[in-house]
């Protein structure tokens, strides 16, 4: 038996917002309830994918567009790979955004 | 009377057994112990399951002592009335416990919930006048009221905590109490069968009045190794005034002997160290337990007294070395289970519960995530036992919701509940390493998303600064986030981080494989793991766990088939030309996503991780032939249709395609002894070979090599033609009356005794003697019939009968099946 400490997970003081920090959007990393937010961005995307509002319709998945990305619908085939690197080029130019 | 005991009349006590000491206590104190006294004060745990009367469905007056409740039904729990037939049921809208048109649809199996009300009479009269009596529920679902002689004493709204009502107000001290439960379970509350009822233990405990150990009050954790000797810090809490008493705390070792003991003078709270030398450490290979009691003494006289299981251990993380337990680095193997014991529904029968966690240890699990609520008091302490590591998880949704009724509606006023009721009874526990507070919880990067995180996170360290808190995370992280320093983690004041993994020591991440190394080049200070997986990724997860040191390992989705989230692993044949998308609608009621089925049987996935895990060095299964005009199709938490069979007599016309897992180079398929294929194995390949083979009859042996030498040999042998039944028992447990579970396989074999393995066709049962069938039924997903009854379907050749001990005595069981030979097997509870 070795020497050893355990590790300890103390609470912290109090809350205090984080600061948020500007971002780039994305069909990787950006929720999808960030871009229906943004209307320029929403429209970027139904304009590559037309029908977007229908296919993220269902009672399944819109508990989770605040944690989806269009990414991460690939899995389930709500969304192909082809239209992504389009839509990531016209969300760069909208530059960043908090 | 005074409410005292010393010590030797305490130990008299315990000599004499709770049943000839505690003779009032209604129906549960006429019954004998379940488990050797021995480990237990007999003032607090004692058993209050059996002798309640039930009703489903709801009614006026029911709280009421003086109800006529005759006509109900007598139940000893646990309880579940969801895996019961649907009254006045007919098919096809409903067969069993399943309808077509429950509100939880495929979430719950199709399976009903409603209003149900639960009564038991007792009496307190042998008790000192004084004590206080205390009932505990170890879970109801869903939301119950409680009433004590038709006062209301208690209600609760989360159906996983446990919680406990103070009885003395309204109790009648000479005479009957009654004691009532109205249980409701309403609208879609539940992503997952849920059950329906007071489904866990429940217990009542006689206390000191003046001064006693608080609820779930004593704190220990091991906070050192050094030279030889362990330190454990204790912190033990008490109610009510201390003055004048010590406590007594001990370590007693698995041969009874006082490892460690310390004595103190009382306060509301207490912090003691205890030092054990050469302590026998507890991990998933060796259990080891210690008995932790805590002794409330005035002078030498004994008050209150508590006894828990505790294993002396120590849990490290860090992106170095992964996790590590008492310095050892140790992968987690893990798997996500649903609370339900399959055919038992929600019941959580300890004897359920430790064939369960056998099972997975069988198959080379090393720890479960109880996804996504906070697990029986019986299933943790079966994983301290038998050496499970295990998450407790407090949440499936926050403030935002999944289900229109989920937890969200009362999750604003009633967190708190959940976070003590998770942590305060887990938190001596070995076998819990980390808190959950949630599993892919909606919206939970928002402002308010963020600030919950935060609360969550450190009410938990509040309660136990000992292990570290996680949450499944599916998706993206979120928006990067820097925390000042009073907010922050120690040591991440001023620190990029995401938004879902700034308050969280250990994020978990749902089938987030791709994302797992990438990250980790931005973030190489976190220590990562699959806290929800895909079966199909098991040689994936198993190779990361080989090179990736920050990533602990895997909870595949799931250990084992649960009811509800019907058909989420199921697979069909599609048209040809058709869109590659199935519905698994009605009848389809168990999830078929588990690695082991329903009734514990092993399934394709679980022969291929045998051999990512190494358990095995090669297993080999055939892909079911797709009829003429489609194609297989597998749902994402699925595996293809594979069967460990060599039975194709309809598949003649074309080549099977025969998958071989193996660590090995190559591998050779030998069809009666002729060599009918080879194929040498890259990385690329991930331990799979697919080899055509054309169908004959007999017998197909899988040759695994490596480096020029054979490693492993499996076969698989045509099976001959159903002749008789096998019923076979599982060993018994140690339990006694009502909590004993007997446990009996009843398989379809050809005259060499095989097992027929895509055999469905009706088995009827015979019970004489002393028990009853608590279950009958087979791992088939979809709907067949009813669970309780005595007729079933097999599914795969096999069925599982569950029996309930009523008692010492004999249980001799006949099954039948048209055509066939019966068989008999003979069950003897003690």
């Amino acid at each position: 038996m070795t020497n050893l400490d355990a590790p300890l997970y103390p609470p912290a003081k109090a809350y205090d917002p984080p600061r948020r920090l500007p971002r780039i959007l994305s069909s990787r990393e950006t929720p999808i309830a960030i871009l229906q937010s943004i209307p320029a961005a929403w429209a970027i995307v139904n304009k590559q994918i037309p029908g977007m509002d229908r296919r993220i319709g269902n009672e399944m998945i819109k508990p989770h567009l605040g944690n989806f990305s269009l990414e991460s619908l690939l899995v389930f085939g709500v969304v192909q790979r082809e239209p992504l690197a389009r839509i990531d080029a016209e969300l760069a130019r909208l530059g960043e955004v908090m | 009377m005074s409410f005292e005991f010393d010590t030797n009349r305490r130990q008299a006590l315990m000599v004499a057994g709770a049943g000839a000491v505690f003779p009032m206590v209604g129906v549960a104190a006429a019954k004998p112990p379940v488990l050797p006294q021995r480990a237990s004060w007999p003032l607090r745990d004692i058993p209050f399951d059996d002798g309640w009367k039930f009703h489903r469905g709801g009614g006026d007056g029911f709280e009421q002592a003086g109800l006529d409740d005759s006509t109900w039904r007598v139940v000893d729990l646990p309880h579940d009335w969801g895996v019961e037939d649907v009254p006045g049921g007919t098919e096809p809208a409903q067969i069993g416990p399943f309808d077509k048109t429950a509100v939880g649809k495929g979430a719950t199996g199709f399976t009903v919930g409603g209003e149900g009300w639960y009564r038991k009479r007792f009496s307190v009269a042998g008790y000192a006048p004084d004590a206080r009596i205390e009932l505990t529920f170890d879970g109801i679902y869903l939301e119950s009221d409680v009433f004590l002689n038709g006062h209301p004493v208690s209600s609760n709204v989360n159906g996983y905590i446990p919680f406990a009502i103070d009885l003395t107000p309204y109790l009648d001290r000479k005479g009957d109490n009654v004691v009532a439960v109205r249980v409701r379970n309403e609208g879609r509350n539940t992503r997952w069968y849920a059950g329906s009822g007071i489904y866990r233990q429940v217990t009542l405990d006689v206390l000191p009045s003046q001064c006693r150990i608080a609820r779930w009050g004593v704190a220990a954790w091991t906070r050192r190794f050094a030279d030889g000797r362990a330190e454990v810090d204790l912190t033990t809490s008490l109610e009510g005034d201390a003055a004048g008493y010590e406590i007594v705390t001990r370590l007693i070792d698995a041969e009874g002997r006082t490892a460690a003991q310390g004595r103190v003078a009382a306060g509301s709270e207490v912090r003691q160290t205890l030092t054990v030398q050469g302590p026998r450490l507890w991990s998933p290979d060796h259990p080891n337990l210690y008995r932790l009691e805590t002794e409330l003494r005035r002078g030498d006289k004994v008050v209150d007294r508590l006894e828990q299981p505790f294993g002396v251990r120590i849990v490290t993380f860090d992106p170095a070395r992964g996790m590590a337990i008492n310095g050892e680095v140790i992968k987690l193997r893990g798997g996500c289970v649903h609370h339900d014991n399959g055919l038992l529904g929600a019941c959580a029968f300890r004897d359920a519960d430790e064939r369960r966690i056998r099972l997975l240890k069988q198959r080379g699990f090393n720890a479960i995530r109880s996804s996504h609520n906070p697990a029986s008091r019986s299933l943790r302490e079966t994983c301290d036992r038998l050496g499970m590591l295990m998450i407790e998880e407090a949440f499936d949704a926050w403030h935002e919701h999944k289900e229109p009724q989920d937890f969200s509606v009362h999750f604003r006023e009633h967190w708190e509940e959940v976070i003590r009721g998770m942590v305060l009874p887990a938190r001596n526990s070995a076998s819990v390493i980390m808190w959950s507070i949630g599993n892919e919880i909606p919206f939970r990067a928002s402002d308010e998303g963020v600030e919950w995180e935060w609360k969550l996170a450190n009410a938990v360290k509040t309660l136990d600064p000992t292990r570290p808190v996680t949450a499944g995370l599916n998706g993206v992280l979120g928006q990067e986030m820097i925390a000042g320093a009073d907010t922050a983690r120690p040591g991440f004041a001023g620190k990029v981080d995401n938004a879902s993994t700034m308050f969280l020591d250990v994020p978990g991440y749902n089938y987030r494989l791709d994302d797992i190394e990438r990250e980790h080049s931005s973030h190489p200070e976190r220590v990562v793991y699959g806290s929800e997986t895909f079966a199909r990724e098991v040689f994936d997860y198993a190779a990361l766990m080989d090179r990736a040191p920050y990533f602990l390992g895997e909870f595949l989705w799931t250990a084992m088939d649960y009811i509800g989230e019907a058909g989420i692993g199921a697979t069909a044949f599609l048209k040809n030309g058709s869109l590659p998308y199935y519905f698994a609608a009605w009848p389809w009621v168990n999830a078929w996503c588990g690695d082991l089925d329903l009734i514990g049987c092993q399934k394709a996935s679980s022969l291929a991780r045998d051999v990512a895990w190494g358990l095995a060095p090669v297993t080999m299964t055939v892909l079911r032939p797709a009829p003429d005009g489609t194609f297989p199709w597998t749902a994402n938490w699925g595996w293809p249709d594979e069967l460990a069979s060599w039975n194709w007599d309809d598949h003649k016309s074309k080549p099977l395609k025969v998958r071989v897992y193996t660590a090995g180079d190559k591998v050779q398929v030998i069809l009666n002894g002729q060599t009918v294929g080879e194929k040498a194995l890259a990385a690329g390949d991930k331990m799979t070979a697919e080899l055509p083979v054309p169908y004959a009859a007999g017998t197909l042996e899988a040759v695994a090599w490596k480096n020029g030498k054979v490693i492993g040999r499996t076969h698989l042998e045509t099976v001959g033609e159903a002749v008789s039944l096998r019923v076979s028992a599982e060993p018994l447990s140690q339990r006694r009356g009502r909590d004993a579970l007997a446990y009996l396989k009843i398989e379809v074999v050809d005259a060499k005794g095989r097992v027929l393995p895509d055999d469905m066709r009706p088995v009827t049962l015979a019970l004489e003697g002393s028990g009853e069938l608590a279950a009958f039924g087979s791992a088939n997903p979809q709907a067949v019939g009813s669970l309780k009854a005595s007729h079933t379907k097999t599914f795969r050749g096999k069925a599982l009968a569950i029996l309930r001990g009523r008692g010492k005595g004999a249980l001799r069981i006949t099954a039948h099946s048209p055509g066939l030979r019966g068989a008999n097997a003979r069950v003897a509870f003690e």
